[in-house]
């Protein structure tokens, strides 16, 4: 599978290999992506809830939580999408969704599937980035990376940016954080998902995961690449947007988490949470904030949240 | 989830057409529906209204509703007040408060229905009798008026019809039938095409057979069942009988009696109405129904009072008579029956004496053990003797996968249970609040509703439940049509049914807003005690019948079992 048609220094191809290797599985809901499936429910409840909570900060009002529409007349990326799990899930929301992916196999399989379902408007790529805003939600599919979606439309293009259980599989994670980040528009959400670098993530997605219960294709994670909730954190500590000078304008964009108490972020910069495979309900649960246990929850499994600050 | 139209041709690409909603394949023109339901009985209608009373699962499904038979006789249908259909239902507090939360309870006729506060239940060989009532079920410090609702299902279908008449956006199709259900064969697609009587093909996102013990759906979806038809036959219909006198209590106390040939089981539905069911062998189904009703009446009122030994012989009777083409006369059955009481020494003045019941005019002085039994038959109401066969049926799973996903079965079509609990229609709409659940919780996460991912709770949550409570009313069933005497005596003492009617009772008494997983244990030895508590009147009992020594023996075994109770609890 040919990854050399876009420009980038976060694709990694053996990886690519592998996630092309596995394609025709995607939609298979009990096979090799059956956990992702099952995961996928409770991401959507964390973008969605978390959506909501920064939209009653924002206006004051009380949005309603149990709303269908929760994304509507949002842009949305979805970087390293896959199969198409969470683009159509917030395409559902309302979403204007746009989903890449480094393997092209992915993107056609994804493609495939969406056009199936006649509640997803699908737009063949590639995609165009329009002002005019659209009424309805739709959903687009693209073989590139965000590396190439920066270098052609420019930065703070979505209002949301997703990247969900990518980041374990990356070279480079600093370019590709800030690559996503630097998409983000001003006062938007980057929503990440991946597996922290504990003992306890090791023995229980690679070990078990891959090696005892054969759930997934050994070889599928690399220890190494697993990211943790603080490094996640101080990186966004670290990160300014736009970076000085960098648009030109002259104008310092303000650290995206400006301090942290006790180790956690300020509730409308950022928040990270576990997300914890119950075996006997057979799905995956949030852990509930501040719950006992909430750090050790994010042992393994976890969501970050993080908000572009407004200029 | 909007209806749009594709072009075959194209794949990948999207047009809207917009005004038709129809689509343009090769071959068929299919209209898109998020939620085709399959069967407008209680299951199926419940499922529509739960879905139509949420404004966020309407705003982003299209649901349809199939049925065969004409709904407008449902929904039109308007009876004199005396007068009762003999299909009838125990509602449990549980599924009346999902009704309710849904906003269709207030469409039942509520007049129409009857709290049971009570339910005795005994033994047909050694009379060993347990008492639920209604205040075990209340959870501490409050008082549940009733345990459940005794209604007619054509009551509580046409409240769900009537609730459906304010939810427009809902489509029902009645008077159509599904002929076929094929799977699409566009790649990534392979939704189910629902082909119906008139013409029209329905796509599927999610197909829920809510089509009874004979679900297309099942077939479609390829799911398995297992099970077998009881060789046995349910008699039901509409008795009248004489008001209680005001020193009994009201006509709210349901009665069962385990005969060994079946359970015969006593429904109030007023205070001078009641339905039976009473399940027994074919051919005494076939004779007795072919009976002149007053005959039936005689026989019921009978087979709530006579030894075992002596409806045996009844049996045989109406059997031969009806053999021989010369069917028992209302006289014959009533000498028959009297004669038979002679024979026991029955006190005349005794509740079971059924000829000084039927002689004694309204009001009076009620005998004393009158409550133990229920109320006196005069007769039974026109045209309402019918008659079912009776099986257990459990599919091998609730959702369909491979060549049958987007399938999910509810109510009969997943299960069919023997009516000895009451529980075939409430299992079905405690199925359909939990689908309901699961269709909310993925319409709020933008999931699609067909998906496995979307379904699985629901089978998680239901399967095992359902299970349980089936094993457990299959048990009973088999396990009191014995007549040996250690099974008997085992069954009389409560300590081989103790299980099974831990869970029947858990499922009849929990009260929604307690927890559904709450431990049957607690209730088990709950169930010992209040079984103690009825011993004095067993022993009234057994001393009416003249004999009972069975019952006796089971009175030592029972203090012992009090004991163990009182242990377990301190
Ligand atoms: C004698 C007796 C007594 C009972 N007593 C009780 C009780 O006290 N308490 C209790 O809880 N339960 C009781 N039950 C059980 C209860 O009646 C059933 O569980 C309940 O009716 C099942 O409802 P349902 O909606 O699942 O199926 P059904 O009522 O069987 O409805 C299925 C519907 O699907 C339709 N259908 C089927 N095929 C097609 C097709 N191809 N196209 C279109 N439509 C189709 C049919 O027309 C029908 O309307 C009793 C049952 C019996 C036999
Ligand atoms: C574990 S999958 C997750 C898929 C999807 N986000 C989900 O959670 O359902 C990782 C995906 O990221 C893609 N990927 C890996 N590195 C990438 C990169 N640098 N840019 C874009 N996609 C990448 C892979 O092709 C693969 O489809």
């Amino acid at each position: 599978m040919s990854t050399s048609s876009f420009r980038s220094s976060t694709v990694n191809p053996d990886e690519i290999a592998l996630f092309s290797k596995l394609s025709s599985q995607w939609w298979d809901e009990q096979g090799e992506c059956k956990m992702l499936h099952r995961m996928n429910p409770v991401r959507v409840q964390f973008i969605r809830e978390k959506m909501l909570e920064m939209q009653r900060e924002d206006t004051d009002t009380d949005a309603q939580l149990d709303h269908p529409k929760a994304l509507a007349g949002l842009k949305i990326l979805d970087v390293g999408c896959g199969g198409g799990l969470l683009c159509e899930s917030l395409t559902r929301l309302g979403g204007l969704t746009l989903g890449i992916d480094a393997s092209a196999s992915n993107v056609a399989i994804a493609s495939l599937h969406a056009a199936a379902d006649p509640g997803l408007r699908l737009i063949p790529g590639p995609f165009v980035p329009t002002t005019t805003p659209a009424r309805t939600s739709n959903l687009t599919y693209e073989h590139t990376s965000a590396e190439e979606l920066l270098a052609r439309g420019g930065p703070a293009q979505f209002d949301v940016v997703c990247s969900m259980e990518v980041l374990e599989h990356v070279d480079n994670p600093r370019t590709f954080l800030s690559t996503c980040a630097q998409l983000v528009k001003p006062g938007g959400h980057l929503f990440l998902s991946t597996i922290s670098r504990t003992p306890l993530a090791y023995a229980l997605t690679i070990l078990a995961a891959e090696h005892v219960l054969r759930l997934v294709t050994p070889g599928t994670h690399t220890y190494a690449k697993y990211v943790r909730p603080d490094e996640l954190l101080g990186f966004f500590q670290g990160f300014c947007c736009p970076s000085p000078g960098v648009l030109g304008d002259g104008g310092a964009g303000r650290p995206w988490i400006s301090r942290l108490y006790n180790g956690a972020p300020a509730r409308t910069e950022a928040e990270t949470r576990g997300i914890v495979y119950v075996p006997w309900t057979g799905a995956w649960a949030l852990v509930p904030r501040g719950s006992p246990g909430a750090r050790w929850g994010e042992g393994c499994n976890y969501l970050l949240w993080v908000r572009r600050p407004l200029e | 989830m909007s209806l749009l139209t594709r072009s075959r041709l194209a794949a990948s690409v999207c047009k809207r057409s917009g005004s038709t909603g129809l689509r343009a394949l090769s071959t068929v023109v299919h209209e898109d529906s998020d939620v085709v339901i399959v069967g407008g009985g209680p299951a199926g209608l419940a499922l529509a209204s739960a879905l139509g009373s949420s404004p966020v699962v309407q705003d982003s499904l299209k649901i349809t509703l199939v049925e065969a038979s004409d709904l407008s006789k449902v929904r039109d249908w308007s009876v004199a007040s005396d007068s009762f259909s003999n299909r009838v239902s125990s509602i449990t507090n549980t599924s009346r408060q999902f009704l309710a939360a849904i906003g269709a309870w207030p469409y039942v006729d509520e007049r129409r229905t009857m709290p049971i506060e009570e339910m005795q239940v005994w033994d047909g060989i050694s009379d060993a009798r347990i008492t639920f009532s209604a205040t075990e079920a209340a959870p501490a410090g409050t008082t549940a008026p009733e345990m459940a609702r005794l209604t007619e299902n054509l009551n509580l279908q046409r409240a769900l019809l009537r609730y459906l008449d304010t939810t427009p956006s809902i489509k029902l199709l009645d008077k159509v039938k599904v002929n076929s259900i094929e799977k699409e064969q566009e790649e990534g697609g392979g939704w189910p095409l629902v082909h119906l009587s008139d013409g029209r093909v329905l796509r599927a996102r999610l197909l829920v057979g809510a089509d009874g013990f004979n679900s297309p759906v099942r077939s479609y979806a390829g799911i398995q069942s297992y099970g077998w038809a009881y060789d046995t036959q349910a008699i039901v219909a509409t008795l009248n009988h004489r008001p209680r006198t005001h020193f009994e209590p009201p006509n709210t106390v349901a009665y069962q009696r385990f005969l060994p040939t079946g359970p015969i089981a006593f429904l109030p539905l007023s205070e001078t109405v009641s339905s039976i069911v009473w399940s027994t062998k074919p051919p005494i189904a076939k004779a007795l129904t072919a009976s002149d009703p007053a005959v039936l009446a005689t026989m019921i009122n009978a087979a709530f009072r006579l030894p075992e030994v002596s409806i045996r012989y009844l049996h045989s009777q109406i059997l031969e008579a009806h053999a021989a083409g010369t069917p028992l006369t209302p006289q014959q059955i009533l000498e028959e029956t009297s004669w038979r009481e002679r024979s026991h020494s029955i006190n005349q003045y005794s509740a079971y004496s059924l000829s000084a019941l039927g002689k004694t005019a309204p009001g009076g002085i009620p005998p004393e053990d009158s409550d133990a039994l229920p109320p006196f038959i005069t007769s039974i109401q026109p045209d309402t003797i019918a008659s079912f066969p009776l099986r257990f049926n459990h599919a091998d799973t609730y959702i369909g996968g491979g060549d049958g996903a987007r399938t999910i079965l509810v109510g009969d079509a997943a299960h069919t249970v023997h009516p000895l609990a009451g529980q075939g229609l409430n299992m079905g709409l405690a199925d359909v609040e939990s689908l309901f659940r699961c269709i909310q919780n993925a319409v709020a996460n933008g999931t699609d509703v067909g998906s496995h991912t979307a379904l699985m709770p629901y089978a998680r949550e239901r399967y095992f439940e359902n299970h349980k409570i089936m094993s457990a009313v299959d048990k009973l069933h088999k396990l009191y049509s014995t007549t040996a005497s250690p099974v008997v005596w085992a069954r009389s003492v409560g300590v081989e049914v103790l299980n099974e009617l831990d869970t029947i009772k858990a499922a009849i008494m929990m009260s929604a807003g307690s927890s559904r997983r709450s431990s049957t244990q607690e209730v088990g030895w709950s169930v010992a005690a209040s079984g103690i508590e009825t011993l004095a009147r067993n022993i009234n009992t057994a001393k009416a019948l003249g004999g009972g020594v069975l019952g006796l023996a089971g009175a030592g075994a029972q203090s012992l079992l009090k004991q163990f109770a009182n242990m377990g609890r301190s």
